[in-house]
């Protein structure tokens, strides 16, 4: 969060507001908090949890540093990405790897989420070519954790930095973060793998309507 | 329903979703859905969803989990429709 906030010199836009607005949330609830944001930098995952939490906030209440999912193959093979992966709470996932290894990655997300701590899931499943919700590449597995636990509600946010066009590594130096969030719980009617299909569908749904929020009050 | 029929009904479904369209030409029980015929992975709950129409079936998400080859969706299909 130092690089963040010194080096990089990120600031996030009503930063009091958005931590005020993110503590009164979680505590409206004792059941699993997925979070579920959009998707457009390598560094999306940390500058939201600062954004959310901020850093001493963190260190108090160590379970809303959310474990995070990356994809195995951008840092496994880099010393510096695998020791900050190591550090922080990482559950790595091969993108398009065998099945099983995949249901091995979602059973260990779904296990820290019943231990009472928080993960973070892209829906997207990668970074959005087009710097838009992309509908068509909503991963299934956030559907399957939310199917798997009983109660678990979905904090869905939406993070871009103002000079942010579509998609890249990092954010630009400077760039100054707009934050928004909404917290639900899925319902669906449906049993199986459409349930699981309905939930990361609902997921999808309030991610855009958090982007066009967004973009409405840029006009 | 005979495996053979079950396996042309599960090719042609794979097949609306294969990038790899050449491939879909030369597919066999051992072709991987994925990596053989480009299914996007996102897509693939698209197909098994639309097994469970063909075939009047239901899947659990565990159930797919040992979906990874066109062989093993016949599998999957065969031991549902019983």
């Amino acid at each position: 969060m130092f690089i963040l906030r010194v080096i990089m010199r990120y600031r996030i836009q009503n930063v009091a507001e958005v931590r005020r607005r993110f503590r009164a949330l979680v505590r409206q609830t004792d059941s699993p908090i997925l979070i579920c944001p959009n998707h457009l930098t390598m560094a999306d995952s940390a500058i939201l949890a600062w954004a959310l939490g901020g850093p001493w906030w963190l260190l108090r209440n160590y379970r809303w540093v959310p474990w995070n999912v990356p994809e195995l193959s951008n840092f496994a093979g880099v010393g510096l990405d695998r020791a900050a992966a190591w550090m922080v709470k990482c559950i790595p996932i091969v993108r398009g790897g065998p099945r099983e290894d995949l249901s091995h990655s979602l059973a260990k997300i779904e296990h820290v989420l019943s231990r009472g701590e928080t993960a973070l899931i892209f829906a997207e499943g990668a970074r959005s070519r087009t710097g838009r919700i992309q509908l068509e590449s909503i991963a299934h597995g956030v559907g399957r954790i939310v199917s798997a636990l009983p109660d678990c509600h979905v904090l869905c946010a939406y993070l871009r930095g103002d000079r942010q066009e579509t998609w890249s590594t990092i954010p630009a130096r400077g760039d100054s973060f707009y934050v928004d969030f909404e917290l639900f719980r899925p319902d669906s009617q449906h049993t199986g793998m459409r349930r699981s299909r309905d939930f990361a569908h609902q997921v999808a749904d309030r991610l855009v309507r958090l982007e066009e929020k967004y973009f409405a009050g840029r006009q | 329903m005979e495996r053979s029929e079950i396996r042309d009904k599960v090719v042609k479904i794979i097949g609306a979703y294969a990038k790899d369209k050449e491939a879909m030409g030369s597919v066999t029980e051992e072709t991987n859905i994925l990596e053989d015929l480009k299914v996007n992975s996102a897509r693939l709950v698209d197909v098994i969803l639309d097994f469970e129409d063909a075939f009047d079936i239901e899947v659990e998400d565990e159930d797919a989990d040992s979906v990874n080859t066109v062989g093993d969706a016949v599998n999957l299909v065969q031991a549902k429709v019983g």
